[in-house]
Formats: structure tokens, sequence, C-alpha cells
């Protein structure tokens, strides 16, 4: 009896406890969640009274039917699949490579961390001289190998790949830095055991560091693909507040942001949310099911 | 006998209307919230200005200036303020911003008719543009409008002029390219070169919700315009986002932009000139910038406001904030003041200014109006990059405008 009541009143300490952050969560996330999603379903919509006219699922036979959605979609698409996994993978190499007994060593770490710490918009438009046409640094590098200067930012044909090329730079620095952490909890016992039976370096990595370090990978993918997702600083930054040359770099969220805040057509930007949120549900659910039965914890 | 009694009426009613105004003029000390979007050396300009308001109105009001960024960042918040009923008691706008909650606005009529300095004195596209929507609900503040700049050095050179209308912007953008292999002329905003030729034109662009450019007029434009660009004539401004960086660096020999981003027009080796835009069959050169608007319920708060805002667009304010942003004066005594005269001899963009005052023009605000220009410019930015043909541009154009349209 004692003890039964004992647990019942830690559970309300506990519950206690929490409460402020379940508070904060419920007012800044769960609330602004289910009131998206209700506002996806409003068709006439009166803002200065917050009052609805009418409900409808008009707005979701909008987005769908709005040839610019369909290129922010594919734009997010294809910039998920460029940008997650190829910055995880250079992120790796130069982890590895960090995490060797270099000379300057602290001092390569930190010029890799510098980017995560740079505010976007500073990086944008510095992104923004290099990928200058007529200034630029990197036009003048091709310029070396004989190649004309490419038109990065004004063409819609370059200036995808401009963004995405500028998304996993700044994106390295975090994958880096837990890369760097995970690293460290790999025991040199493993490495010296492999030296015992002359495995080689691409060995090495390939059969010690990389399994043992993927679950750390695993969460670099999700955290990665989640931010992905929702990208949008960068497109701003790098364009200078457009969304590329002709909308040609559009994004889910930029879609979402210039519909609720340009707009003001408070409805289909909620719809485009409530997209949003099922695609990266979907997939965190996926990659989730996938890390369980691939991931060596 | 009985017209004169309706005349006493008149004078009873309006002296009554006055009586209750003045009134609520000399009421209780308050403070005024007045939300901005100017920024530096504006800022600074607006800030000696409400100093001395501050310091002199005797009525014991306060004006509390906040600024809240750019305009986008301004026009968002006032987005969230209405919604959470937390507006300032006045603001800087752009109509487009107010064109859907005119509820929360207050009509300035009122104020205008019982206590304000010779209203007919403000340049007739400003006041146009502050009754757009029926009632006077803005008051012109920062304005600004567009003018052509060009590369006085090089034009001499070429012996050619400013041009006047728009068959001489392309012959002389025509001469300048195969003399120099250089774009000749941009325009810092797309939609709005659109926009304005065919306001010049006679041709409509909306009209009672329904798309009106859908036509020979519109496709005769648009073919003049694209053509500019497909010869090479004309350029966006691309990753530059405004044309005055790449003018200046001597890579585009004129441009038609805001007289308020005169400031940034700062060439690198040559002089600049500034001239009147173009015209066609009729003038019309758009003004830009934002307007003062009153949000206050509270009477005591509203007539504060209004001897701030008698203030700011006094004769002597305007041509202060004139001298010391770059924006017009909003009144014809402004422009004709001998301070503003001399400055002038000084300035070859307000003279460019002065030149169109009678023919200003304003952008009309419409539910839908911000989302087409968006929409629109991306097309034509699309329509110059792709080579499309104007024919298509002005059926894509027209298909988009009617869905926003049809959507309000």
């Amino acid at each position: 009896m004692m003890r039964k009541r004992g647990l019942e009143l830690g559970r309300w300490k506990g519950l206690l406890y929490v409460l402020p952050a379940l508070v904060v969560v419920a007012v800044f996330t769960v609330y602004p969640l289910l009131r998206a999603f209700l506002m996806s379903f409003y068709t006439k919509y009166k803002f200065s009274t917050d009052t609805v006219l009418s409900y409808g699922i008009n707005n979701y036979t909008y987005i769908f039917g709005d040839s610019v959605f369909q290129k922010a979609l594919s734009n997010t698409f294809i910039y998920v699949l460029f940008v997650v996994p190829i910055s995880i993978a250079i992120s790796l190499v130069l982890a590895v490579m960090l995490n060797e007994k270099i000379r300057l060593r602290s001092f390569f770490q930190t010029v890799y961390f510098l980017p995560y710490v740079t505010s976007v918009v500073a990086m944008g438009i510095v992104f923004g001289w290099l990928f200058h046409s007529n200034y630029g640094l990197l036009n003048y590098f091709l310029g070396l190998f004989g190649i004309q200067p490419v038109q990065w930012l004004n063409r819609p044909s370059t200036a995808l790949p401009a963004l995405i090329i500028f998304s996993i730079w700044k994106s390295l620095a975090f994958n880096i830095i837990i890369f760097l952490a995970g690293l460290q909890t790999i025991g040199a016992h493993y490495y010296q055991a492999a030296r015992v039976d002359s495995a080689g370096r691409w060995r090495q990595f390939s059969r010690i560091t990389v399994p043992l370090l993927s679950p750390i990978i695993a969460y670099a993918f999700i955290i990665g693909l989640i931010s992905s997702f929702k990208v949008y600083a960068e497109v701003y930054a790098l364009f200078g507040g457009r969304a590329g040359p002709a909308d040609s770099c559009i994004t889910i969220v930029y879609y979402l942001y210039r519909q609720f805040y340009v707009n003001w057509n408070f409805g289909i930007a909620s719809a485009a949310a409530v997209v949003l949120f099922l695609i990266i549900l979907a997939f965190t659910v996926i990659q989730l099911r996938v890390a369980k039965r691939r991931v060596h914890y | 006998m009985k017209k004169l009694l309706a005349t006493l009426l008149t004078v009873c009613m309006l002296l009554s209307l006055a009586v209750f105004t003045g009134a609520a003029a000399d009421t209780q000390p308050v403070t005024v919230e007045f939300w901005h979007a100017m920024s530096g050396g504006l800022q600074n300009a607006l800030v000696a200005l409400t100093d001395k308001f501050n310091a002199e109105n005797g009525l014991g009001i306060t004006i509390n200036l906040t600024n809240q960024g750019g305009y986008t960042d301004l026009s968002t918040k006032l987005l969230g303020a209405i919604a959470s009923d937390t507006l300032p008691d006045m603001a800087q706008v752009y109509n487009s911003w107010i064109a859907s909650s005119l509820d929360v606005v207050i009509p300035l009529d009122d104020f205008i008719a019982a206590d304000f300095d010779n209203y007919e004195d403000i340049l007739p596209g400003y006041r146009a543009e502050g009754a757009e929507f029926g009632p006077t609900y803005t008051i012109a503040f920062n304005k600004s409008v567009q003018v052509f700049f060009y590369n006085k050095t090089k034009y001499d050179e070429l012996n050619l002029t400013a041009p006047t209308t728009w068959q001489e912007l392309h012959d002389v953008t025509k001469a300048y390219y195969e003399a120099t292999g250089m774009a000749a002329f941009g325009y810092d905003d797309l939609f709005g070169m659109f926009l304005q030729y065919m306001l010049q034109n006679d041709a409509g662009f909306v009209a009672d919700g329904q798309v009106v450019f859908n036509n020979e007029k519109g496709v005769e434009a648009m073919t003049f315009l694209l053509d500019l660009f497909a010869n090479g004539y004309a350029r966006t401004a691309g990753e530059d986002r405004y044309l005055s960086g790449p003018f200046n660096n001597g890579l585009v020999g004129g441009y038609i932009g805001s007289s308020a981003g005169a400031a940034y027009v700062k060439p690198d080796g040559f002089e600049y000139g500034a001239a009147a835009i173009p015209v066609g069959v009729k003038p019309a050169a758009m003004q830009a910038g934002t307007n003062l608007t009153m949000f206050a319920k509270d009477p005591a708060k509203q007539a504060a406001a209004w001897e701030y805002i008698k203030f700011l667009t006094s004769t002597e304010s305007t041509v202060y904030w004139a001298m010391n942003t770059g924006y017009l004066p909003i009144r014809q005594s402004g422009f004709e003041s001998d301070e503003f005269q001399a400055y002038m001899e000084t300035s070859v963009v307000a003279r460019a200014c002065y030149a169109q005052t009678a023919n200003m023009a304003f952008e009309s605000a419409f539910p839908g109006a911000q989302e087409i220009r968006n929409k629109l410019s991306s097309e034509m930015e699309a329509a110059i990059l792709e080579g499309k043909t104007a024919e298509q541009t002005i059926t894509d154009m027209a298909a988009a405008a009617q869905e926003i349209l049809d959507r309000q």
C-alpha cells in the first residue's frame, strides 16, 4: 500500500518536473502544428478578424495543380538527394583525416568548424561573390583551365547546382563535428588488432571505422535529411532574397514562406506545410526502419 | 431661403465637426507608437524630425519611433499585429499592405477637412494614391519616382542624348550597344517596366478583377521589351540584384530605377546623368515609396498622431526630409521653395524627378496585386532567360494573373 502510493507520488512529481518543458512544447510546437493543419482547410478566411467563412480541400487541389509547387517539390528532392549523401561522404573523409595526428590539427579543425558558427546570410553573400559571373573566384579558376565563365547565379540551369555546392560546403561543419566526436569513441585497440592482421587503410576504414560509426552516420543522415527538406535560408541568402533566376531555385519552405508572408494565402501555405510535414515524417520512418536493420549498435 | 438654410446647416455641421476634432486635439499628453522601416541616413533624418516634433509640439505628445527592419519585415510584423490586435498607432505602409484589411485603418478625410494645411498642395499623384480605396487612408511620406540613369561620359562621347520616348530608347540603346558591345539598358523592376509601358500606351492591366492586357497592346508592349533583351541592348540585374552595381562599373550604359536608389549610384570613373523616363502615347512615371497610415482607435491618440502627420507633411519638414534622404518633397510648395530650388541646382536626380511631378502615376493596390506582381516578374524573367515569344509570354502571364484574381 505504502509503496504504491510512493510510486504514484513519484509519478506526479516527475510530471511536475517536465511540466515547464511540456508547456513550452505544447504552446510553441503542438499548438502551431494543429493550427497549421486546421488552417490548411480554410478556403475563405478573413485574416483581420480571424473568421473562417468556409472550409474545404481546395488548398490541397490548388498546390498539386500549381506548377510552382511542383517545381518546389522537385527542387527540394534533387537538393536533398545531392546535399545529404555528398556532404556526409566528404565530412566522413575529412573527419577521419582531422582525427589523425597531423600537424596543425587544431587549426584545421577550427577552419572546418567555422561555417557552423557563421551566419548563413554572411556565407550566402560571400558565395554570391565566389559565384559571380564577372568577378567570381570560381570562374577565375575555371578560366585557368580554359573554361568559359559560367553564369552560375543568372541561369536557371546552373543556379540549382550552385545552391547545392553552397549547401554541401555549409553542412560539412556540423557533420564533421559529430563524426569527430564519434571517432573518439572507437577504441584504438581495434586498429591495433587490424594492423597486426596487416589490414590496409581502406580496409580499416571500411571494416572498422564505418561500421562502428554507423549510429552516428545514421543520425547525421536523419538530421541532414530533415534540415535539407526544410531548406530556405540558403536560397534566400545566396540569391539575395529571391528564389533564384525566374524562381528556378524555389523550395517547399520558400514556397510556403512566400504564400504566407508575401501573398497572404494562409490556407495554401498551411497545406504546403502539411505536405512537407508528411514527406519528412515518411522519410524519417523509412530511415529509422532501415537504420534498425543496418546500423551496428 | 431654402438654399441659405441648407448652406447654414452645412456650415454648422462642418463647424461642429471641426470643434469635435479640435477638442480632441488638445487632449491629455499621449505617446504615439510609430513603426517605420527607415535605416541609416534615412532613419537619422526621421529621428531628427521626430525629436524636433517631440520637443516643440507643446501638447505633450511623444512620438515613439520603432524601426522594424526593412519593408518586408515591417509588412510581416504589421500582418502579425493585425491578427493579434497589437497594431501600432501609426505606420509606414504601401497601400497593398492594407488593401485587404481596410477595416483596421482609420480614414483620414475628416481629419484633412477639419485641420490640414492646404491639402491641394500635395502632388496630385500622391493624393490619388492616398484615396485609391475611396476614402483617404494614407498620406504620402517617403516618395520616389522612376528615373532614367545613364552614363553621361559615354553618351557624350557617342553623341547620344537621353531618350525621351520608347522608340528613342530603342535607337539610343542600339547605338550604344553597337558602339561599345555592352548592354545599354536595364530595369530594376521587370514587372514595373511592363506595367509602366502599358499605362503610357493607354492600355489597361487589371480592371474589376479581370485581366485586360491579354490583347495586341499587351503583345506589342511585350514584343518591344523582350526584343531589347534578345538583341543584347538590355540586360537584367540578375545576380547583382540592382542595376546600380553593374552601372557603376560601366557594365551597363543606363537603367531605369527608383530615384531613392540614387545614393547607390557612384560611378567608377565616369560622370552620370539622370533624366525623366521615356514616354509613350502619354507620360506616366511610376511613383514608389511608402505612405503614412493611422491605426490608433483611441481618439486622443488619433489626434496626437494627426498632429505628427501634419508636422511630417508640412512644407518645411518635407523639404528637410527630401534634402536629407533623396526622397521627394510631397508638396508642390516644397519643390518650389527657395531651399529646394537651390538644392536642385546641385542634384541632377532631383531635377529629373521635378520634371515628372505632373506625370506621376501609381500602381493600383487590389487584393492579389502583390501576388500578381511577384508571379509576373518571375514570368518575365523566365521569358527573357528562355527566349519565349511575346505572344506566349502574354498568354502565360494573363492566365497566371487571372487565376490569382479568381482566387480572391
